[in-house]
């Protein structure tokens, strides 16, 4: 669908229908190589343009080191921080941190969130505190926390829990509580115990959205990571960051920066796939 | 099951419910303080929090950090709003544009927003400007989003009658591209406020000098003025609030048109 | 009830030369599902002559709206050759209106807007303009409902706004693909009558797709019955009832009885493409 509009945007080409069937039945695998290709030509536009002007800049001095170092430079940096194992540990560091407060964070909050979505009482209970909560970022109670936790692990796992701990119970408790009341009645009719209503309606119905929210909260905890490394660490991706930067080494910021941006990535690929064999095994189901 | 019934608007005892649990806190929290039981410098009782908060309206900090705030708030979301309309548009609309930029586009939307601070601190230190391209950044980010989404997403049934009619390319994107993907955009725009009101914040965290909401929790936290963050926070808290049920106003009203 | 519009001499001219003659020679089109071909047109051919209301009437799968799609200049990937008074269709054209079964107003415009962007680009006058929409709003009964949106109209009223807008160009030509499939009989019904109201004044030629014979055989001079897999046609009938048509006329009840018949057989024993037969 979505070629469909792009083909006849700004594009001059008209869409016929042959195009719809060309592009979903058929394709050979010499096209789909071919188109591949195409694709991979396309991107390569950026780096082929910006590249050669990042590398003539900063040769010729166009502006500071600080502002535009050497590719060479970061390449460099980067191969020596690989080798000298200290990108790993404190990429590592980062990651157990992540893992370890959204773990923390998002059982907590599908504990929550699936007592909100069960129970309509609980839900009144605790809605108007949670969104109350809900309105101060992660970020705004960081120094908060410091103030109560110092700056120890303890304070770096809290916020990051507490970013994941937000959307996951919103979409937990929403998820479980929009399970189509018509399929709810099917269950009624064949007299389900309440146990085989939650195995056999509720969660089915409501894990994609449940799992909708654990991608969100991972993202929000991945932030919150960096916020508090950024603030209050001496160790970890946030913290290169901000050394990298006391120390005007740009060459040190950007190798975090890709290092983060490419965590970021990975794990949100990894829990989009996992997201979309479940939406599809949701589908065969109905 | 929750729901068992078909959402009637809160009834008084719903809402009764729904203070049950911050009156405890708050009790609580009045009661721990006062009694010693917590560290008062830790939990300072609530009239204290309220006479700092007084206090500092009095003396105008308090408004003065708030107006500095929105200010950036509002410079910065412009900022990056109106260069996140026209890079969306040119995304979405030109397939060209889309096959060159998209994918390095979400390869650094990857980047853990306040991991760019360091590196917008770098190129433009740490005063109004690099606050204002910070925010401006963060703002920018859902509305590219949601504005691409919004003109990817145009009805092709639509497009046909555009088609039947003769549009020329400038009528396809006034007439029906841009109406169509104004629900999108508005999105795009509310989620825009949200993140930009957080930049804020952030940036303040971390480009620290000069007046801010943000740096009033950072010069309570230094001088352990747990009173002082508190009111920080939930000033933070307000404003969120206060913009993002604005938005969804502003939204309803403008998108009155939709049939969903 | 009688509009009177201003004609411009486009206009004038563009009626007496065009008169709204379709020919369709040879049409064929297939597609490619998985592998195997799908014939959904083989060997069309049809004429329709200027002025006349010709339905397409068929099951599913018989090409009846692919058939119209490529009349229109949706679709250009085809066998065969479509001509309407003499030049080749090669896309779409003001020429040639086309109603949809979901009405695909523009949400965001208010009927009134909606079936003046179908003269954003005609070549005449504003005030011209704003006469032609007026005069079309009325002539679908939508008075005092131009400033609508969509979303505050029931389904009968969305698809007159949207034959208005078919016909605000004054095509020689109006193309309609199941436009009542979407709606409850009742409205259905009077929206035939309003639409046997609008061809009788309009005097255009007029294609309707549908799979229903009652409106079919109600609303043609000719019904051209189609067999699916290959999509080819089956039997032409020719309704010889006068207009305004009752529902109830013995003569309609019969000829729709014996078309009923031929859809029922679905392509047993049907006579060579393009036969015409009367029926009395």
């Amino acid at each position: 669908m979505s070629d469909a509009v792009l083909e006849t945007g700004l594009g001059s080409r008209r869409l016929t229908s042959a195009d719809g069937a060309r592009r979903l039945f058929g394709a050979r695998l010499g096209q789909r190589v071919a188109r591949r290709a195409a694709a991979a030509g396309w991107l390569l536009i950026v780096p082929a343009v910006a590249l050669p002007v990042w590398i003539v800049g900063s040769e010729r001095g166009w502006l500071a080191q600080q502002i535009l170092p050497r590719p060479a430079d970061v390449l460099h940096t980067f191969g020596e921080m690989v080798a000298s194992g200290e990108l790993a540990q404190h990429a590592g560091i980062s990651l157990l941190r992540v893992l370890f407060g959204f773990a923390v964070g998002s059982g907590a909050a599908l504990v929550l969130g699936s007592a909100m979505g069960l129970s309509r009482r609980v839900d009144e209970y605790v809605r108007p505190l949670f969104t109350a909560i809900a309105q101060v970022p992660a970020l705004a109670w960081i120094p908060l926390a410091m103030l109560l936790l110092g700056i120890g692990e303890t304070l770096k796992i809290v916020v990051i829990a507490k970013a994941a701990f937000v959307p996951v119970v919103m979409n937990t408790s929403a998820g479980i509580a929009n399970v189509p009341r018509s399929l709810v009645e099917v269950g009624e009719s064949f007299r389900f115990t309440p146990l085989q209503m939650l195995r056999h309606v509720v969660l089915p119905g409501a894990v994609p959205p449940i799992f909708t929210g654990l991608r969100y909260g991972l993202t929000h905890a991945w932030i919150a990571l960096v916020s508090v490394e950024l603030l209050a660490s001496s160790e970890g991706l946030g913290y290169l960051l901000v050394w990298g930067r006391q120390m005007f080494w740009l060459d040190t910021v950007l190798v975090a920066m890709i290092v983060i941006g490419v965590i970021g990535f990975v794990s949100d690929k990894i829990l989009a796939v996992v997201e979309t064999r479940l939406q599809r095994w949701r589908t065969d189901g109905v | 099951m929750a729901s068992d019934s078909i959402d009637p608007a809160p009834s008084a005892a719903a809402f009764r419910r729904g203070l049950v649990l911050p009156l405890v806190l708050l009790a609580a929290w009045e009661v721990g303080s006062h009694s010693g039981l917590v560290n008062p410098q830790f939990l300072p009782p609530l009239e204290k929090v309220g006479q700092v908060a007084w206090q500092e309206l009095r003396n105008g900090e308090l408004t003065f950090a708030l107006a500095t705030s929105l200010k950036r708030d509002l410079l910065g979301f412009a900022l990056g709003s109106g260069v996140g309309i026209v890079i969306g548009l040119l995304l979405g609309l030109s397939s060209v544009a889309d096959r060159i930029f998209t994918t390095w586009f979400n390869g650094l939307k990857q980047i853990a927003l306040l991991a760019w601070i360091p590196l917008i601190s770098l190129w433009f230190g740490f005063d109004e400007t690099a606050k204002i391209v910070f925010i401006g950044l963060a703002a920018a980010i859902p509305v590219i989003l949601n504005t691409v989404e919004g003109v990817r997403a145009t009805s092709t049934r639509l497009l046909e009658v555009g088609d039947i009619f003769k549009f020329n390319r400038l009528q396809f994107v006034w007439s029906i591209y841009l109406p169509s993907a104004t629900p999108s955009l508005l999105t795009g725009l509310h989620l825009g406020l949200i993140y930009a009101w957080l930049a804020t914040i952030g940036a303040e965290y971390f480009m620290a000098a000069g007046p801010g909401i943000g740096g009033l929790i950072i010069s309570g936290r230094e001088r352990f003025e747990m009173a002082l963050v508190l009111l920080g926070i939930v000033v933070v808290g307000l404003v969120g609030f206060c913009v993002d049920r604005g938005a969804s106003w502003l939204e309803r009203r403008l998108v009155s048109w939709r049939t969903v | 009830m009688s509009v009177a519009v201003e004609r411009s001499d486009f206009e004038v001219a563009a009626r007496a030369s065009a008169r709204g003659r379709l020919d369709v020679y040879g049409v064929s089109k297939s597609f490619a599902v998985n592998g195997t071909q799908i014939d959904a047109l083989q060997d069309m051919s049809l004429h329709v002559a200027a002025g006349e209301f010709v339905a397409l009437l068929g099951p599913s799968g018989c090409g009846k709206s692919t058939l119209l799609r490529l009349i229109a200049g949706l679709d250009s990937d085809y066998h065969g050759s479509i001509q309407q008074d003499g030049a080749v269709v090669t896309g779409t054209s003001l020429a040639r209106g086309i109603v949809f079964q979901e009405p695909r107003l523009f949400p965001w415009a208010t009927v009134r807007q909606n079936i003046a962007l179908g003269l954003k680009n005609a070549p005449i006058s504003e005030a011209a303009k704003r006469d032609s929409v007026a005069a079309h709003i009325s002539l679908v009964g939508l008075d005092g409902f131009a400033e609508a949106y969509p979303h505050q109209l029931s389904g009968g009223m969305a698809q007159r706004a949207a034959i208005a807008r078919g016909l605000v160009n004054r095509p020689r030509l109006l193309l309609l693909d199941e436009p009542f499939g979407a709606l409850d009989a009742l409205t259905r019904a009077r929206l035939q009558t309003e639409l046997q109201r609008i061809w009788a004044h309009e005097q255009i030629t007029m294609m309707l797709v549908t799979h229903d014979v009652d409106e079919a055989v109600f609303l043609g001079d000719r019904v051209v019955v189609l067999a699916p897999r290959p999509g080819r046609i089956s039997r032409i009938f020719d309704i010889a009832v006068d207009r305004p048509r009752e529902r109830s006329n013995d003569q309609l009840i019969r000829i729709r009885n014996e078309v009923l018949r031929t859809l029922e057989h679905g392509g047993e024993g049907s006579a060579p493409a393009g036969t015409a037969r009367s029926v009395r």
